[in-house]
């Protein structure tokens, strides 16, 4: 189910919990949906089962996913509403990266960048 | 009492580990001044240019050749001494094998099965069909890529807890060397088979490895968990007027036609880019192991 790129800057890890969010933030993927075992994933793709389990868990301290006793990691039925500020903050951090990189090669005061931003939230 | 000890010892001790190791041939220093332990269980993919020490460094570790200086030690035992416990405890694949070549490769694996308490008969058969080997041709009328293959299955089918080759992927076709590949990463991550390989293909070292010791010239410049390798480099870009601001201690270092500057940089122990990447036009891009290989050793 995850499309692993070895080769990519990304580190495989963080390839999978990326992909968790996306599929489980565009519905691909439902409350409570069993997640394949990691010696399943690790099998497939020809990777460390050690970078898969590290990436469930990640999920799993995020909030996205949640263990089954006796069946594995599943979907957390904790909605996006009900999840921490923390972990809901965790899944724009990329994002906020990203502004942040953008306006500094732009040389845009970061005061400037705040008050655009402030009048977007409060649309 | 003694041998309480040592078993106890046993199992903390690192499954390879040197200290201070420097070897030469007639031509040169070969290895200078090598520190590398291994962690059990770990996934070691040791990465370097042809003729930058490679097995070398792998002979040496094992006890089959002994160095100019240093301290060898194979699950704590000195690895020129090393007793025969310890010694079924490993398998090494050499880039060449050779020996008992007047065997065919079912005769050499049901021969060498009997000495191993733990030989995985079924896994030997299946791997031979899969990978390809007529198991009734003679070693010594295989080519040396099949005759490496039969070598790789001798010692995964020998279920050891440390497993050593040295250039495995070379004799591979595709297919095997994912199938190997997949051996390599179950064994370690269910199994807890340490494993060390060497390899000048980085994308196999990126699927299964998770550290990764980059030999150069001889010297170890790296020696770092692989996600932790691919968050802590990266390739920073600065514009011409702000060249002058590089910092000093850098890899990979390239001035482009318009004076521009690139260089490879690493964050320091706070996690934070050099001061020079804060720059106004200063450029940060993320760098995968392969170009990081490349300016390390370009």
């Amino acid at each position: 189910m995850f499309a692993i790129q070895p080769s990519s800057a990304e580190p495989i890890y963080r390839q999978i919990v990326e992909q968790l969010r996306r599929l489980i933030a565009g519905g691909q993927l439902a409350s409570g949906d069993l997640l394949p075992s990691v010696r399943d994933v690790a099998g497939f793709h020809a990777i460390n089962p050690m970078t898969v389990s590290r990436a469930y868990g990640m999920a799993e301290t995020e909030g996205l996913l949640e263990r089954l006793r006796g069946k594995g990691m599943a979907v957390a039925v904790t909605t996006r509403s009900t999840a921490t500020q923390a972990q809901r903050m965790a899944l724009l951090e990329a994002q906020l990266q990203a502004l942040a990189r953008h306006a500094r090669e732009l040389e845009l005061p970061g005061d400037a960048v705040l008050r655009r931003l402030g009048k977007l939230l409060d649309e | 009492m003694n041998a309480v000890l040592r078993s106890i010892n046993d199992k903390h001790a690192a499954p390879l580990a040197v200290r201070g190791l420097s070897h030469g041939y007639e031509d040169g220093q070969v290895l200078s001044n090598v520190d590398l332990a291994m962690e059990p269980g770990s996934v070691l993919g040791l990465i370097g240019r042809n003729g930058a020490g490679k097995s070398t460094l792998i002979r040496a570790m094992l006890g089959l050749l002994q160095p100019h200086a240093g301290e060898c030690t194979v699950f704590g035992e000195a690895a020129l001494k090393l007793s025969d416990r310890s010694k079924a405890r490993i398998a090494y694949v050499p880039q060449q094998p050779d020996a008992l070549a007047w065997l065919s490769a079912r005769q050499m694996l049901d021969y060498v099965g009997r000495f191993y308490p733990t030989w995985d008969a079924a896994y030997a058969r299946s791997t031979l069909e899969r990978w390809l080997i007529s198991p009734n041709k003679l070693l010594g009328k295989l080519s040396p890529g099949e005759r490496q293959r039969v070598d790789l299955i001798r010692a995964l089918a020998s279920r050891p807890e440390l497993l050593v080759l040295d250039e495995p992927a070379a004799a591979l076709d595709p297919v095997a060397r994912r199938d190997l590949l997949r051996e390599i990463a179950l064994r370690a991550g269910e199994a807890g088979t340490t494993v060390l390989f060497s390899t000048h293909i980085v994308s196999d070292l990126e699927r299964v490895a998770s550290d990764i010791a980059f030999l150069h010239e001889g010297k170890l410049l790296l020696h770092c968990a692989v996600d932790e390798t691919k968050e802590r480099f990266a390739r920073l870009w600065l514009p011409a007027a702000m060249s002058a601001a590089a910092p000093a201690q850098v890899f990979g270092r390239h001035r482009h036609e318009d004076g521009s500057l690139s260089l490879v940089v690493e964050r320091d122990p706070n996690g934070r880019w050099p001061e020079a990447a804060s720059l106004p036009g200063a450029r940060i891009d993320a760098l995968g192991l392969e170009d990081l290989f490349v300016e390390i050793a370009g």
